[in-house]
Order: structure tokens, then sequence, then C-alpha cells
């Protein structure tokens, strides 16, 4: 596909996404913002798992951290929403600072286990302790704007959900995402030429942590009522099969993902949590069969025609 | 005087004794061989060398400093670089891509993103492969895969090489290429060789000097024509068939 075709399909696209309040009705409207954040989710997990190979399984669990840090904040000491968000994702990203300095020298399956293990302990800290967290009663927390809109929240979603993408599309064309690439490809070969493997995945799992502190912060403020739910694995799994089903490894992979199975969802609410197994069947099948995932198919729809050879770059590198 | 030392290396793997009581030396400049039959305990000694792995006992000294328990990629930035046996270059990654990789993991960082291309470019050309700059790398043949592992090294502006079998699977025309290649290695980057070869072939031409491991343990050293005659040497390569 040419270039500019690229483009100005990248222009509808986005006007249409602008202009969606005045073209949803408020429960869809709901889902998009819902979907905007499964989007800034599946985008700062696929930092790790499709561009430096880790497979965490912690990211829900973060975002939980950002989400509750933040409503505790707001709630017992009166701070505006828009200045916990921040301590939520500060705080989101020094755990995960230290649990990647725990765990990601281990690298492979220890840290897949590790970080399953950190979001039990966070799911059952919540759970337990009542007196701060409401426990299973989910906590009351203040409006981010101090008024309720769903346009005006849509709107703040969706500028944040910009700004992410295009800081980690920014990232990942620097020379940090050529690092965290080369890690993926071959550690032991990025190690020989100078690469410090532990930092490069250490610095890719803070900054996915503090994103997703920062997405748990955002959804908790727009619904008002935060629950542990936010840190099960059903919502860690949900997270993991967006990134697959759209294509890891790709930026537009995880917002593909998460716009299909958003609205998917919508659609097979009725099977109840039968869904999430849905889900599991579709992922099991991408990963067999086109493992490249939505956006992976479609590349090879539109790009059969041309050299194999001449696959895009995502660096800035160029001839 | 040594520029990259040894002292009595042991490893093992399990029961497996890969390395025994090995000691070497290699001066600045100098282009070492290191032979033996398969098995022997070379690319382990490399990967000891390296950092890949810790050696059970010994030391390893660079410019007289002990380097024995630093990561691959400190002694890489101590001016160690290696290519492996099998070649392993970023797959996914553009040849030009691949050898920026060495360059933005370098100590001395390069600013200007012009300047870091223009560096990249100079190392692929080095190892005619600059018509290859956007291709990936999975898509190379196994003689381009190791030229590039070659350029990705230097890229990293070693002291020391470290050469895993360049030779291996390549035919003559080929190993006359790549023989031209270590030589301008030596003369326009000056860099130390240390270098492994399977077979006793063009190696005992290009090598000052010869280290014969068999079994794990060092069982002759000195020039190529001494080694040869060796009969401690005739008799280890005697029991191996791809000789
Ligand atoms: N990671 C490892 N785990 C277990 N055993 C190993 C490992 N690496 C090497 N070995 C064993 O150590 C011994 C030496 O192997 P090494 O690869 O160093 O030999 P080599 O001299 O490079 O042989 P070749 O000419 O076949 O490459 C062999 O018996 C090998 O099986
Ligand atoms: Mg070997």
């Amino acid at each position: 596909m040419k270039k500019s075709n690229k483009n100005l399909l990248l222009v509808i696209f986005l006007g249409i996404v602008v202009c969606l309040p005045f073209l949803l009705d408020d429960y869809w409207l709901h889902v998009a913002i819902l979907t905007l954040f499964y989007v800034i989710m599946a985008s700062s997990w696929n930092l790790l798992a499709g561009y430096t190979g880790q497979v965490s399984f912690a990211h829900a669990a973060f975002a939980a951290i950002g989400a509750y840090i933040s409503g505790i904040l707001s709630v017992q000491m009166s701070i505006s929403p828009l200045i916990t968000l921040l301590f939520g994702s500060v705080i989101a990203a020094i755990f995960g600072l230290g649990l990647g300095l725990l765990c990601l020298k281990m690298g492979g399956i220890y840290l897949s286990l590790t970080t399953l293990g950190f979001s039990e302990i966070v799911h059952i800290i919540i759970k337990n302790e009542y007196e701060i967290t409401r426990g299973t009663m989910g906590l009351e927390v203040p409006n981010l704007l101090g008024f309720y809109s769903k346009t005006a929240y849509f709107y703040i979603m969706l500028l944040v959900t910009f700004i992410i993408i295009f800081f980690l599309a920014k990232l990942i064309k620097s020379d940090h995402g050529l690092k965290f690439k080369s890690v993926l490809n071959d550690e032991l070969a990025a190690s020989s030429i100078g690469i410090d493997t532990v930092k490069v995945r250490v610095i890719a799992f803070t900054i996915s942590s503090a994103i997703a502190g920062f997405a748990g912060g955002l959804y908790g403020h727009y619904l008002l009522l935060i629950t542990p739910e936010m840190s099960s694995l059903s919502q860690m799994f949900m997270i993991l099969a967006m990134t697959i089903i759209g294509g890891m490894g790709t930026l537009s992979g995880p917002i593909a993902g998460a716009v299909f199975l958003q609205v998917l969802s919508e659609y097979i609410r009725i099977f109840g949590k039968f869904h999430l197994l849905l889900f599991g069947v579709i992922s099991l099948l991408v990963i067999k069969f086109a493992p490249g995932g939505i956006v992976g198919l479609y590349r090879k729809i539109t790009q059969s025609k041309t050299d194999p050879l001449k696959i895009e770059t995502q660096s800035k590198y160029d001839y | 005087m040594w520029k990259l030392k040894g002292e009595n290396i042991s490893k093992s793997f399990g029961g497996v004794t890969a390395l025994k009581e090995v000691n070497f030396g290699i001066k600045e400049g100098e282009i070492v061989g290191l032979i033996g039959p398969n098995g022997a305990g070379k690319t382990t000694l490399f990967n000891v060398v390296a950092g890949v792995y810790r050696p059970d006992k010994g030391s390893i000294y660079l410019d007289d400093e002990n380097v024995t328990n630093l990561n691959s990629h400190q002694l890489c930035r101590k001016g160690i670089a290696r290519t492996f046996q099998i070649p392993r270059p970023f797959p996914e990654l553009t040849c030009l891509e691949n050898i920026m990789v060495s360059i933005i993991g370098r100590e001395e960082k390069i600013h200007n993103s012009n300047e870091k291309l223009k560096e990249a470019k100079k190392f692929l050309k080095f190892v005619d492969l600059d018509n290859y700059g956007n291709i990936l790398a999975k898509n190379l043949n196994l003689i381009q895969k190791k030229r590039l592992e070659v350029a990705r090294a230097l890229a990293t502006n070693p002291k020391i090489m470290l050469l895993d079998e360049v030779f291996a699977g390549l035919n003559n025309t080929e190993i006359r290429d790549a023989v031209k290649l270590i030589e301008r290695m030596k003369n326009e980057f000056e860099i130390t060789q240390f270098w492994i070869e399977h077979v006793m072939g063009v190696i005992m031409e290009i090598a000052e000097r010869i280290i014969v491991l068999d079994n794990g343990e060092k069982i002759s050293e000195g020039k190529p024509i001494e080694v040869a005659r060796d009969p401690k040497v005739i008799e280890a390569y005697l029991g191996d068939t791809d000789v």
C-alpha cells in the first residue's frame, strides 16, 4: 500500500474516532471509553512482550495499584485526582522497578511465574485490607473532573491514549527501541556487543508499569468504583488476548486487538465469563496459525504482491 | 606483557569436563589460532573469556586487569568482541540495524544520527554488505550472516576479536575472501585476533602462533610448523574423522 493511501486511511480513522461522541449513544460511548483503557493497557503490555520478550502477568495488577493508590489518596487526603493520578503511576513504576530488579535477571518462565505470584499477592491484599481498600465491596472514588460527562471523559482518555501511543512509537523507533528489539531477537548476541540486557529489560518493565498505573487511575476515576476485579487474572488475560489477537510486536496490533475484543465482548455478554474461554481459544488459534495476529494478516494481504524482502523497518535507520 | 591472559581455567558441565587448567596468553597485535578436534573445549574457552560462563577455577586478565567476573556486555565495552560458531545476527533486524546496535551499545556514544548512520555503513561496506542495508538478517545466506556478524563485532570498536570457526562451511574462493578480510582487520583496525578453527588448514598459514586443545587440556603450543609436527597433536587429530 502506498504511503499516501495509508496516511489518508489514518486520517479518516482518526476523524471517525474524534467524532465518536456524536455518533454513539451513551452506552456505546461507555464501551468506547473502556476500549481506550484497554488500548493503553495492551499497548504498554506489548512493549514488554512484543518488543523485549518478557511475558509478564502483573500488568493488570499494576493498573490496580495505580487505581487504588490514586483512589485512596484522593478519598483520604482530599487531593485532586488530577494529582493523585500521577502518584498512582509513580508508585506503580516503583513496584515495577522493584519487581523488575528482583526477577528480570532470571528471565523467561521464571519472570512469568514471579509476576503471576506478584499479581496474586496484590489481588489478595486488595481483597483483604478492607479498612483501606473496602475489599470486595469496592472503593468509591471521586470523578477526575469534579463533574460527570462521558463526552469530556472520552476526550481525555483519547488524548492520553494518543500521547501514550505517540510516546511508545517514538520509544520504539529510538535507539532504546532498537536495544529492546535486539534483546528480543537474541539476548546472548546482544550482550556480546555491549548491550546490558538486564538493564534494557528493567527499563521496559518500569516504563510499562508506569503506563499501566496511570491507565488504571484513569479507569478508576471514570468508573467511580474500583474493585479487586481490576487485578484479577481474567482482567490480565483480556489484555494478553487483545495483544496476541491484534498482533504482538507491532504498534497497531494491540489497538486493533483491544477494539476488536472489547466490541466483541459486548455482543457475547450473554455467555458471561465464558467469553474469556472463547478469547483463549481464539488466541491459541492465532498463535498457531497467524502469529502476526490481525495486523500480520492485514500486512500479508496488502504486501503479498510486493517484494517480500522489502519489509518496512520500524527504526529510523534507513538507506 | 600479555594483552589477554588466562590462568588455570577449568570449566565443567555436570559430569563433562570441558576445560582443565588451561593457560594461554595473547600479545597485542598477534593472530593466535586455537585448534583441536570436536568437543575439545575451544568454544567453551571463548565463552569463558567472553563472559558467557564463569570459569569454575582460574582467572582471566585483560591488560593485567582481572576481568574474570565481568559480564558479557562489560567485557565487550572493555574491548573483547566475538563471533559465534553458528552465526547469530539479529534475524528480525535489518543488516544496518544489526550493526547499529553495536554502535549504540558503545561506551563512547555518537549522538548525531547521521554520524551513527555513516559509521554503521562503514562497517557494512567493510564486509561487502553495503547493498544489503535494508534486508532483514534472516534472509541472508550463511556466508553473508558470518560477514554481518564480523561487521557487527567490529562495530563495537574492539581491541581483541574472538572468531569462532569463521571458515567452516565455506568453499575455497570464499575462504580466500575471508582470509583477506582477516588480514584487513589486522591492518586497518589493528585488532588482536584469537581464532578458532576445527581443521588445520588456512589457519596454519595466517596465525603466528597456535594453541591446541584436546579433551579440555592444552596439549601443544607454538609456531604453526612446530605444532603440526607435534606427535601429540597428530595423535589427537588421528581419532578425528573430519580431517
Ligand atoms: N552449555 C553446555 N552444557 C553442557 N555441555 C556443554 C556445554 N557447552 C559445551 N559442552 C560440552 O563441553 C565439551 C566441549 O565443547 P565445545 O563446544 O567447547 O567444543 P569445541 O572444541 O568447540 O568443539 P567443536 O569443534 O565441535 O565446536 C563438549 O563435550 C560439549 O558437549
Ligand atoms: Mg566449537
